[in-house]
């Protein structure tokens, strides 16, 4: 199993359209991957689009992510790269 | 005879802007009871069997909804039903309700209801306010499992030419399916401006007034009802009077119905011959057919904040290159205009930074982006970038004076340089400055002398001038687009662009308004820029016209003291010289008696 600190970096947050960009992300992974508030609130399954939107992780949200199966480092990677990448969407401050 | 029943007025919020007058058409939000009972153990995987076979029949319908909703509004609208295909996939929502029908034995219509109930319960939790809302797309989801449960598929209402949607709350889905050549307005009771409904609504540019809490009980099919955005109410049973000064209202901005002019092409010459080039302001792909179609000479106005999608943040350099270079594929030889993005003040305002006491006088359009200047350089990249393969301009909003076009032409530059460093394919593009407030208008000889065009954007020209609020309804006495000092600071920026040797493009609702159109002429404005729809009408008055005889009228109109004599004096010499092109209803009234 890995686990990492992600933050959600874009202003908006895990919204409509970065949780369902996330899900199709994490669902090509066979390892389940789950994300926590760290904050102490609630659990999701990253695969579960009901359940993203759930965490209402908006900006600066501090996540635990962990993934665990056959491909849990490639999963975790792709999930850093697409919160590094303020879910593949331009946001003020950030360099293009 | 029976008394006609009383004027009711509801106040909600206008989110996408027009008045119409129209007839109620009440929309089912589909079933509306969902009825509980116990079934056999062997049963069950029945039960199951069919609720699967109701959930592929709802995700095979939400695909065919995004591919249409991608055509009709463009990518950025189409995600929503994203999420409706993955929300359908979903194996804890899915899984929750099968394992709920498999414990409790129960119908599969009433397995839904309690776990969908339960999840709106914990999104009604959630604090922001976005987030929030997406609990209409659970919604929107859980109605079509139980639409397909019961064999009822949500068809395409069929309307009458001037119906008025009336519901509870419109899914975004039943926006995406609506006939728009016939339903003309919104009125919902729920909702808020970020609402995909709103945004859509917007996209279309269908008038909509939205969060009316108790209206949808009240209004029956078939009733008249007049739909307000401007004053953000809807009058149902409106009064002979009201209606009378509503119509009067509306003759100004008359029908927008789809209507080519194949003949008509290009500019369009008044009697006398002056040529007057019309252009095309768009925001949504689903507008951009309309420049061929109405035969505009390219984009005059492209707002390009509507490329944001709303509060989903910015879109890619990339993205937006691409999407500059759609617009100049439609807008052809004549060009577009790219306005940078006018965020801040009212649009937007929310995502990026604290609500302002005052957004109208506060950090927005050129403030915006010169105070986020990476939003500026990767627009402006894309736009050069875009101008390698067709004609664009830059058009920069809401300038103060020279030193905004200073910083902004800078910046360009520079990014130019950047381009040319790294061999990229780009082009540079003319610099335009949009003249919309008045300490522009005084500067307007030195702001010409720094840029390739100006543009007049009336409708916060008027605004800003006279210090009115257009939607307040309790200041409507005071707005007045035919004010004189609104005339003179039009004459005041064309006499400026004339003296620089600049072109001026007209924009706003005056370009678009026939009437106004006339006393543009007569100020010397050749170069207009309208909503598509506008273009023929605006044609046919721009043909029939001497623009002498119009300069004649509004040098008188320039002397006038106040805005009643302006409007009376149209009225009169309008009436008097082109009785063909107007009749009192087309002209400016003086305000009804409320």
């Amino acid at each position: 199993m890995v686990e990492r600190l992600l933050i959600t970096k874009g202003r908006l947050g895990l919204h409509a359209r970065a949780a369902a960009k996330l899900v199709r992300v994490v669902s090509g992974f066979e390892s389940q991957v789950l994300l926590r508030r760290a904050d102490g609130g609630v659990t999701a399954d990253a695969k579960s689009i009901l359940s993203v939107l759930m965490l209402a992780a908006n900006q600066g949200t501090e996540l635990h992510a962990t993934a665990d199966g056959a491909d849990e480092e490639q999963a975790m990677n792709a999930i850093e790269e697409f919160f590094a990448a303020g879910f593949g969407e331009l946001e003020p401050g950030t360099s293009l | 005879m029976s008394q006609p029943p009383d004027e009711i007025r509801c106040q909600g919020l206008g989110v996408s802007e027009g008045i119409v007058i129209g007839q109620v058409l009440r929309m089912h939000p589909g079933t509306e009871q969902v009825y509980h009972w116990k079934i056999k153990p062997a049963e069950v995987e029945t039960e199951l069997e069919r609720f699967r076979t109701a959930v592929a029949q709802a995700a095979s319908q939400v695909r065919s909804l995004r591919q249409q909703a991608e055509e009709r509004f463009g990518k950025d609208h189409a995600y929503i039903f994203d999420a409706h295909q993955l929300l359908l996939e979903d194996e804890k929502l899915i899984g929750d309700i099968e394992s709920y029908i498999t414990a409790e034995r129960v119908n599969a219509e009433w397995a839904i209801k309690v776990i969908g109930d339960r999840i709106l319960y914990l999104y009604s939790q959630i604090k922001d306010d976005y987030l929030r809302e997406r609990r209409s797309d659970v919604e929107d989801v859980m109605q079509r499992i139980l639409d397909a449960l019961s064999g009822v598929s949500r068809k395409n209402h069929q309307l009458s030419e001037d119906a008025i949607i009336v519901a509870q709350d419109l899914l975004p889905s039943a926006v995406a399916d609506l006939d728009l050549e016939h339903a003309r307005a919104l009125a919902t009771d729920s909702g808020g401006w970020t609402s995909h409904t709103a945004i859509l609504a917007r996209g279309i540019g269908m008038p909509a007034v939205i969060g009316l809490r108790d209206f949808y009980r009240r209004a029956k099919t078939g009733d008249t009802i007049i739909v307000d955005s401007k004053r953000n109410q809807v009058i149902l049973h409106p009064s002979a009077a009201t209606l009378k000064a509503y119509e009067a209202e509306t003759a100004a901005q008359a029908k927008v119905r789809l209507r080519s002019d194949r003949k008509h092409r290009g500019p369009v010459c008044t009697a006398d011959g002056v040529a007057v080039t019309l252009r095309a302001n768009v925001e949504v792909p689903f507008e951009f057919d309309w420049v061929e179609f109405y035969g505009a000479s390219g984009v005059g106005l492209y707002r390009s904040e509507f490329l944001l999608a709303p509060r989903g943040g910015f879109v890619s350099e990339d993205e937006q290159c691409r999407a500059y270079e759609a617009i100049a594929r439609v807008a052809g030889k004549d060009g577009a205009v790219i306005r940078l993005f006018d965020l801040g003040g009212d649009n937007l305002r929310e995502q990026f930074q604290e609500p302002e006491k005052n957004p109208a006088l506060g950090l927005r359009a050129i403030r915006f982006v010169l105070a986020h200047e990476e939003i500026m350089r990767a627009q402006v990249r894309a736009i050069m970038r875009a101008a390698a393969s067709g004609v664009l301009k830059i058009v920069l909003p809401m300038v103060a004076d020279s030193s905004d076009v200073q910083r902004a032409k800078s910046i360009i530059e520079e990014e130019a340089g950047k381009l040319r460093a790294a061999g990229e394919k780009f082009a540079e593009v003319s610099i335009g400055a949009m003249i919309e407030v008045p300490s522009a208008v005084l500067m307007a000889d030195s702001i010409a002398r720094l840029v390739d065009f100006f543009e007049l954007g009336t409708n916060d020209l008027v605004q800003y001038t006279l210090a009115v609020d257009r939607g307040n309804d309790a200041v409507a006495d005071w707005f007045h687009t035919l004010h004189p000092a609104v005339l003179r600071s039009i004459d005041q920026s064309l006499r400026a662009a004339e003296r620089a040797g600049i072109p001026a493009i007209v924009c706003g609702e005056m370009a678009s308004t026939p009437a106004y159109v006339v006393l543009l002429v007569g100020l010397g404005a050749t170069d207009l820029s309208m909503t598509p729809a506008a273009i023929p009408r605006v044609r046919r008055a721009i043909a029939g016209i001497n623009a002498s005889e119009a300069k004649a009228i509004v040098d008188e109109c320039l002397r006038c003291d106040t805005a009643e004599a302006v409007e009376s004096l149209v009225r009169e010499r309008f009436i008097e010289r082109w009785p063909q092109l107007f009749d009192a209803s087309s002209l400016p009234k003086p305000k009804p008696p409320e």
